[in-house]
């Protein structure tokens, strides 16, 4: 309840912001909220089913390659952004099959080579890529943007919490908990994995797009960052993986620490980045949620806590 | 004599060049509670695991209710209703105890799974570990929280990998217990273990396998007289 | 298509190949953790190299020396701070707290060194001819030090006291204790081994390649490449593996261009994870 107050709160504010932000926090914003959406859907295959994926990335350049091209051939750049997000899905569904067999840290190397891989063919096939030029496109209005992003943050969050509460979350969870045994007690685990990790790629698609619509540019160098895919799973690291409400807290408290010392220090704050990274691992490896959730802070929604009202329900009626 | 349930049929498996188990045939009748003994190395895990799908047979079949289940994934042969418990605790640690009942609950809804999960903690006696995350349980309650979820799906047969092992006498009766009242409600029990003392107490009828064959085959008594036994155990 | 010069040119590559992916397995093989910081240590390696060599006016054998003991410290320094404490626990958080220490190395490289290339064209310059074709002095004698690092380190491992209880501890963890290893010790020694070859194949790579900051996930991610193929844990497959991948980078990148050279290791890659995943020449790896 007191999450949902807040939420409506939090969604009003953003809704209104416009009205008064210069272009220079609409930008910060902008930002902030493609983080986010990305922090959200590594959370879904990285966090709930604890694959840790080092490839998200090759599916925002995907989608940033995807838009500007479909742009350029005229199409709208709101449909440019949703062919994007299919198109990664697209992709994921064929990598998913594959790649998922992998456990651990052959996962994560190759969907790390997949995103290298990704890199290099934008760079090699110039005559559809423009190669390390890259590919210009008309600014979109960074209002719209703000709106559209916005939307899919709030999406995130509402699918996240929802999925929290269920029994395919619960499922996603014995995945990453010990997937032989969930499978030994009738988890699909394959269809599951395979399923998630198409979801959390359209997402990333999407942004991808609308990260060149913002920039107006798109480059081999940008679109397949690592550094992209380092601050994301830093934010969920940091926020606390498999939970509804960390990639929001970790990806608030990053693109602090980013707005702060990126623009100035940029090898400073990717250093930072790194540390901070170092210390969750050591001393908060559940995260800032996780750890707030277990010392039972009030102001902390508890963790899938439906079932437990259920089972308080269900015991209070069976009193006589 | 009714059909049995669960059929193993000269059922061959090698590692390499180790044989593992060489031809072993068991049945398993309905409501029943049939036990398989053997000294370490005997095979019994390794035909615990081709039952419960998680290792393939090389020769031979497995059949549960007449249907082969020889080539099935663990996840189906668990959905066609054969739970199981593990030899070392597999709780999901991270998930509290009513949430690793209520995960794997397919085909329920939510609150019929968490009505189920509560009247399996009301039957175990362990009501108390409700909300208490899996990994902090100890040994013994991993034992009987397992036994809980393994009955979630209402299975007809359930497969337990040495239920007795490495826990106090105390506990363990408790669980003989409850294993009795299941079966006083129908279930059937197929477990492995080296407990001798329990496995003769409760099982209705035991197999003893060594070196990867069935050497005897009885009730307790029948057993308890059989020279080759006596020669592979005591 | 000039066959034998590219595959002079790939085999000298793989002698560096070589190099860097049998430290990376061997710390995966006693610590169970891939190091994402391996590469880093490499460039570091380089950009010491040129400091000392071009800035300080210390000839090249000195940072042959120097260079490899610095990136032992290091490595020993990383264990202590940070390896010791995860590598027993998930995986996750171990791949996690390695990338993250990449991070760190990079950005401090930038900080110290800026993030331009720099090279050491007067090192070692000139060519020797061989087999018909003219080698450049600087790659003959980075293959060679390279290979004889790298089969030197194999035959430590399988004659010496200390080589022995690594492998012991690779192998099988659980005996090594019972027979009284310090897993501790060779822990701290085995990441210092790797670090240091990390850091010889910086060295070695200095006057041939421009390095810079970034050479690591330019350059020392091959070294992941390698080991797939070649098979994790396995030293004899990471050695075979290289000199194949080095080989196979030099003809698709003549054939495709330089960029599809290197996307054409990490295909190789993805393919042997799909198709053969314990690698061409390994064991287990499905973990």
């Amino acid at each position: 309840m007191r999450a949902g107050i807040l939420l409506a709160i939090g969604v009003g504010l953003a809704a209104v912001l416009p009205l008064f932000a210069g272009s220079y926090a609409m930008s910060f914003m902008v930002n902030t909220f493609m983080f986010v959406a990305l922090a959200y859907s590594w959370n879904l295959i990285g966090g709930y089913a604890g694959y840790t994926h080092f490839g998200q990335v090759a599916f925002f350049g995907l989608g940033a390659y995807v838009g500007a091209l479909s742009i350029a051939a005229g199409v709208h750049w709101i449909l440019a952004a949703l062919a994007s997000g299919l198109a990664a899905s697209l992709c994921a569904v064929v990598l998913g099959g594959v790649m998922l067999r992998l456990k651990g840290p052959f996962f994560a190397i190759g969907m790390f080579g997949i995103a290298r891989v990704f890199e290099s063919l934008a760079m090699g096939l110039d005559n559809i890529t423009q190669g390390g030029t890259g590919l210009y496109l008309a600014v979109v209005n960074l209002k719209h943007i703000y709106y559209v992003l916005g939307g899919i943050v709030l999406a995130m969050i509402l699918i996240t919490w929802r999925l929290d509460n269920s029994r395919l979350g619960l499922q996603l969870l014995s995945i990453r908990e010990d997937e032989t045994a969930a499978a030994a007690l009738g988890v699909r685990t394959t269809l599951l994995k395979v399923g998630t990790f198409v979801a959390s790629a359209f997402v990333p698609g999407v942004v991808g797009a609308l990260y060149g619509c913002y920039l107006g540019f798109v480059d081999p160098t940008n679109a397949f960052a690592p550094q992209t895919e380092l601050t994301v799973i830093a934010m969920v690291l940091l926020g606390g993986m498999g939970t509804v409400f960390g990639p929001l807290v970790g990806a608030g408290l990053m693109s602090g620490v980013n707005e702060i010392l990126w623009a100035r220090f940029p090898q400073v704050y990717l250093a930072i980045v790194g540390v901070i990274i170092l210390i969750a691992v050591l001393y908060m490896p559940r995260g800032i949620v996780n750890f707030a959730q277990r010392r039972g802070w009030r102001w902390v929604p508890v963790a899938r806590g439906h079932l437990r009202r259920m089972a308080d329900r269900a015991k209070g009626s069976a009193k006589p | 004599m009714t059909q049995p349930i669960l059929v193993v049929e000269n059922v061959g498996k090698s590692f390499g060049g180790r044989v593992a188990l060489d031809g072993a045939s068991l049945e398993v009748a309905p409501g029943s509670i049939t036990g398989v003994i053997g000294p370490n190395g005997s095979g019994k895990s390794t035909l615990f695991n081709i039952v419960a799908g998680t290792l393939r047979s090389d020769t031979g079949r497995v059949a549960f209710d007449g249907r082969d289940i020889s080539r099935s994934t663990p996840a189906e042969i668990c959905r066609l209703g054969v739970g199981r418990t593990f030899q070392i605790s597999r709780l999901f640690a991270e998930l509290t105890v009513l949430e690793n009942l209520v995960a794997i609950a397919h085909g329920k809804s939510d609150i019929e799974a968490v009505e189920r999960a509560l009247g399996l903690l009301e039957f175990l006696e362990i009501t108390q570990l409700r909300d208490k995350w899996g990994a902090e349980l100890s040994y013994g309650q991993r034992k009987l929280v397992e036994i809980a979820r393994a009955l979630m799906l209402q299975p007809r047969v359930m497969l337990l990998d040495e239920p007795f092992a490495g826990i106090n006498p105390r506990l363990q009766n408790r669980i003989v217990d409850r294993l009795q009242a299941l079966r006083a409600q129908g279930l059937t029990l197929f477990f492995i273990d080296h407990e001798m003392r329990i496995v003769l107490e409760i099982c209705d009828d035991l197999y003893v396998l060594a070196e990867g064959k069935v050497i005897a085959h009885g009730d307790a008594a029948a057993i308890r007289a059989d020279e080759q036994v006596k020669q592979a155990y005591f | 298509m000039p066959v034998a010069e590219l595959l002079i040119a790939g085999i000298l590559l793989g002698g560096l190949y070589a190099l860097m992916a049998c430290g990376l397995n061997l710390v995966f093989g006693v610590m169970k953790v891939i190091n994402f910081a391996h590469g880093d240590l490499m460039a570091v390696g380089a950009l010491t190299t040129v400091s000392l060599v071009a800035g300080l006016k210390f000839p090249y054998f000195v940072a042959l020396v120097a260079v490899p003991l610095l990136c032992a410290l290091i490595g020993l320094f990383m264990q202590w701070l940070v390896i010791r404490r995860i590598s027993d626990g998930p995986m996750i958080m171990s791949l996690l707290a390695t990338f993250a220490l990449s991070t760190i190395l990079v950005n401090v490289a930038i900080l110290l060194w800026g993030g331009a290339p720099r090279g050491l064209p007067t090192v070692l310059s000139g060519s020797v001819a061989m087999l018909g074709q003219d080698i450049p002095l600087s790659r003959l004698v980075s293959f060679a030090v390279a290979m004889a690092a790298t089969l030197g380190v194999w035959w430590f491992l399988q004659s010496t006291r200390i080589g022995k209880s690594i492998r012991s501890v690779s192998q099988a963890p659980e005996l090594a204790v019972i027979s009284g290893i310090s897993i501790d010790r060779v822990r701290y020694i085995t990441f210092a081994l790797g670090a240091a070859m990390a850091g010889l194949a910086g060295v070695l790579l200095a006057p041939t390649f421009a390095s810079d900051p970034n050479l690591g996930a330019r350059f020392g991610i091959k070294a992941f490449a390698v080991i797939i193929v070649g098979g994790m844990g396995s030293y004899p497959g990471a050695m075979l593996a290289a000199l194949f991948m080095g080989v196979l980078e030099v003809f698709a990148g003549y054939a495709y261009g330089q960029v599809f050279g290197s996307a054409t290791v990490f295909l190789a890659m993805l393919v042997v994870l799909v198709v053969r995943p314990r690698g061409l020449f390994g064991i287990g790896a499905r973990a």
